[in-house]
């Protein structure tokens, strides 16, 4: 079995002799990178800065609550606003992986800007093992190229640390947990965001219509789960899909967008079951969704796919 | 008791690794072009992976060559067991009909590698190929509703080929098909 406190132990000698120097790391303030952050400080103390980059494309008030968590937690913690530049470099990109590298290149850029201030060698990295396994290379297909690996630029100075590149998010929670860490039991969010549960070119516009409709999602299952009607899944949000539908309201024709729910059940997200919701609570979130954005929302579907065939995000 | 898993470029080959550490082997993920004098182990794990047996079998690597010299058990798991039925000389191809994710197997025949295991059980698939003639030398003993071959084992060599995915937590009795590999690899251990 999987020993926590081994691999704590393990991982803080090794950081010691990796990290002769001062280190930032990449904060989005999820469970790998807080569990690689809690982790990285024990090995080198106070030579390690944080950033947290608020993209434009993060989840209603998760900067702020993030940069509350960690600065908490006694990390240094620095917060880039850099929903301008994101939007910018996302201008025009509609293929998932055109959109997964701009956010990349644009992540390492500010890194990189960071970096030179404190005079920083290396960049901290929440990597997990499903990460670097979907990004590809050689033999191994790329399924989608992860920001965190397979986006990077070749020409980063910056030298990589990724302390948990072998783990699954179960071990990472196992780690989490042993470590008095909060947010342990959170559910992923994927590091471009938003960004890429906008299916097509994404717009900050776009954003503010799925940020509301995954606050919705994961209101409305954790009060589900809460009240003993299902199982908490494992990962749940919205997508925005391009399609448009005819609907009618207050006896006028609308002709607005689809929203696709997602929730599924997996342990280490390698492979997945979709949750099977009951249909009084799937019905809650549709008529919410629809009732708080009827000029932009119209019509709700759930998603059906187990992955393989599909995977988790839709991008 | 020392297994390797041999890398065929698979999104689970990975998780072979850990399950095989979760089971207190010694493991670790090896190219497939590594030479077989280089490898000092009880066991192997020939990987599933993107390449497709019709015209990519080369990108497998040495995985011939360890068929040929190996006197420990080997299991193949997905294209590493359409890989063993095609290099005993039966026929691998595209499959009349793919499976990915959920499917239920049968077993036909009791055999030491699904020991414990009870038919029918819930298995995780994932491929556009399947073992289309089983060689001579080998038996079939489980099928699905649209492969005929999800298990087989080399009639005298303790090889065996899986065409699902015991390494993923949603295929039941993944744990104990890999305890029962490890047994047979116990039962040759010099």
């Amino acid at each position: 079995m999987f020993d926590p406190e081994k691999f704590v132990n393990e991982s803080i000698e090794k950081l010691k002799t990796d990290i002769d120097g001062t280190a930032i790391i990449a904060c989005s303030g999820g469970v790998d990178s807080t569990v690689a952050a809690v982790l990285v400080a024990r090995a080198i103390g106070d030579r390690l800065y944080g950033v947290h980059v608020d993209t434009g494309y993060m989840r209603k008030n998760e900067s702020k609550e993030v940069a509350e968590l960690l600065r908490d937690m006694g990390v240094n913690l620095q917060v880039a606003e850099a929903a301008e530049e994101f939007s910018k470099e996302l201008e025009g990109a509609v293929e998932p992986e055109a959109k997964r590298k701009a956010i990349g290149h644009t992540f390492i850029r500010i890194f990189d800007r960071y970096a030179k201030d404190i005079d920083a060698k290396y960049l901290v990295q929440g990597t997990i093992a499903p990460d670097w396994i979907e990004s590809g290379g050689d033999l191994r297909d790329v399924i989608k190229s992860h920001h965190n690996v397979g986006a990077l630029p070749k020409d980063m100075n910056l030298k990589l640390v990724e302390p948990l590149r072998d783990l699954y998010k179960d071990e990472v929670r196992k780690v989490g947990r042993y470590l008095g860490i909060s947010i342990s039991e959170k559910q992923p969010f994927p590091g471009p965001g938003l960004a890429i549960r906008i299916i097509g070119e994404p717009t900050l516009e776009k954003a503010e219509i799925v940020r509301e409709a995954c606050f919705i999602v994961e209101e409305e299952l954790e009060l589900a789960a809460k009240e003993g009607k299902m199982e908490l899944p494992w990962q749940y949000f919205a997508v925005l899909t391009p399609i448009q539908t005819v609907g009618v309201q207050g006896d006028v024709r609308a002709y607005g967008y689809t929203v696709c729910v997602r929730a599924v059940q997996s342990i280490d997200g390698m492979t997945a079951a979709y949750s099977k919701i009951p249909h009084e609570v799937l019905e809650k979130i549709s008529i919410r969704i629809t009732n708080t954005m009827p000029d932009k929302i119209n019509r709700v579907v759930y998603d059906i796919t187990n992955k393989p065939p599909g995977t988790i995000e839709w991008e | 008791m020392k297994i390797f898993v041999v890398d065929n470029g698979g999104q689970w080959t990975h998780r072979e690794w850990r399950v095989l550490k979760y089971l207190d082997v010694e493991t670790e993920i090896i190219p497939n072009t590594t030479p077989f004098e280089d490898l000092d182990v009880d066991g192997l794990i020939l990987s599933g992976g993107a390449p497709r047996i019709g015209e990519e079998a080369l990108m497998l690597g040495n995985s011939g060559d360890y068929l040929d010299k190996a006197e420990f058990p080997i299991m193949g798991i997905c294209v590493g067991a359409q890989f063993m039925a095609l290099y005993y000389g039966g026929t691998a191809g595209p499959a009349t009909v793919p499976e990915f994710g959920k499917t239920s197997v049968i077993i036909e025949e009791e055999n030491e590698l699904f020991e414990g295991v009870i038919s029918p059980f819930q298995v995780w698939e994932s491929h556009n190929d399947e073992v289309k003639i089983m060689p001579d030398t080998f038996k079939n003993f489980a099928h699905s509703k649209d492969c005929a071959h999800q298990a087989f084992a080399h009639k005298e060599k303790p090889f065996y080929g899986v065409q699902f995915h015991p390494e993923v937590e949603h295929t039941e009795y993944g744990e104990d098909i890999f305890k029962n590999f490890i047994k047979i690899c116990a039962k040759y251990k010099k």
